[in-house]
């Protein structure tokens, strides 16, 4: 199955997501009880996904540059960017609400879900990288069939 | 109805390769390979723009079936 420079990049966004759920998940799952001043190295581990997301980019974007050649972007790209996007932000604003209506049910009833600021922050990663993978492989099913 | 194409055809007429034909309508080889698959329905200008680049009218080019 040859892919293109396209897809591999879409590749690349899709393995950065399943990676970086496995490695920082982990952390804030652990934490997920503690409130954020008292998380061990927090800043710590904000500059190591930093610094980790840099890295990852730098190196597969520059193998990528040098093992295939630039190709055209044309109104194909557009349409498939358009629709994979959308569904994106459709995911994006559909978790919103839940997320807000989760939060605010929260603090009507305390009982109902005890979440902590890392609970809270463990949430938006979840949905970040989840939607952030749905749209990278919605958008490589596009490439591959229309 | 369905819009068809007989760009594999004429581009075969001519002696172009995929890529050869996508570099003179400026775009990428994906797209010809989709639109010679009737998967993508290109736009009018780049319909335009196959047709000028191999020298048949869009008429012959594009039609519906």
């Amino acid at each position: 199955m040859a892919l293109s420079k396209k897809e591999i990049s879409i590749l690349i966004e899709i393995v950065f997501s399943i990676v970086f759920a496995f490695i920082f998940f982990p952390y804030f799952y652990e934490n997920l009880d503690n409130n954020l001043v008292f998380m061990d190295d927090l800043i710590g581990k904000i500059i190591e996904i930093v610094i980790f997301s840099v890295i990852y980019f730098s190196v597969t974007y520059s193998l990528l540059e040098f093992f295939k050649k630039t190709e055209t972007k044309d109104e194909r790209d557009d349409m498939i960017n358009s629709k994979s996007y959308k569904l994106g932000y459709l995911l994006y604003e559909f978790s919103l609400f839940i997320f807000i209506g989760t939060l605010s049910s929260n603090f009507k009833n305390q009982e109902l879900l005890n979440l902590t600021d890392v609970g809270i922050i463990f949430l938006i990663f979840i949905l970040l990288t989840f939607i952030s993978f749905v749209k990278s492989s919605y958008q490589l099913y596009l490439h591959r069939t229309s | 109805m369905k819009l068809k194409n007989t760009i594999k055809k004429y581009r075969q007429k001519k002696g172009l390769t995929q890529e050869e034909l996508a570099f003179k309508a400026g775009v990428s080889r994906q797209t010809i390979i989709s639109i010679e698959r009737y998967r993508y329905k290109p736009s009018l200008e780049l319909g335009m723009k196959i047709s000028m680049s191999l020298d048949i009218n869009i008429s012959i080019l594009f039609y519906l079936e």
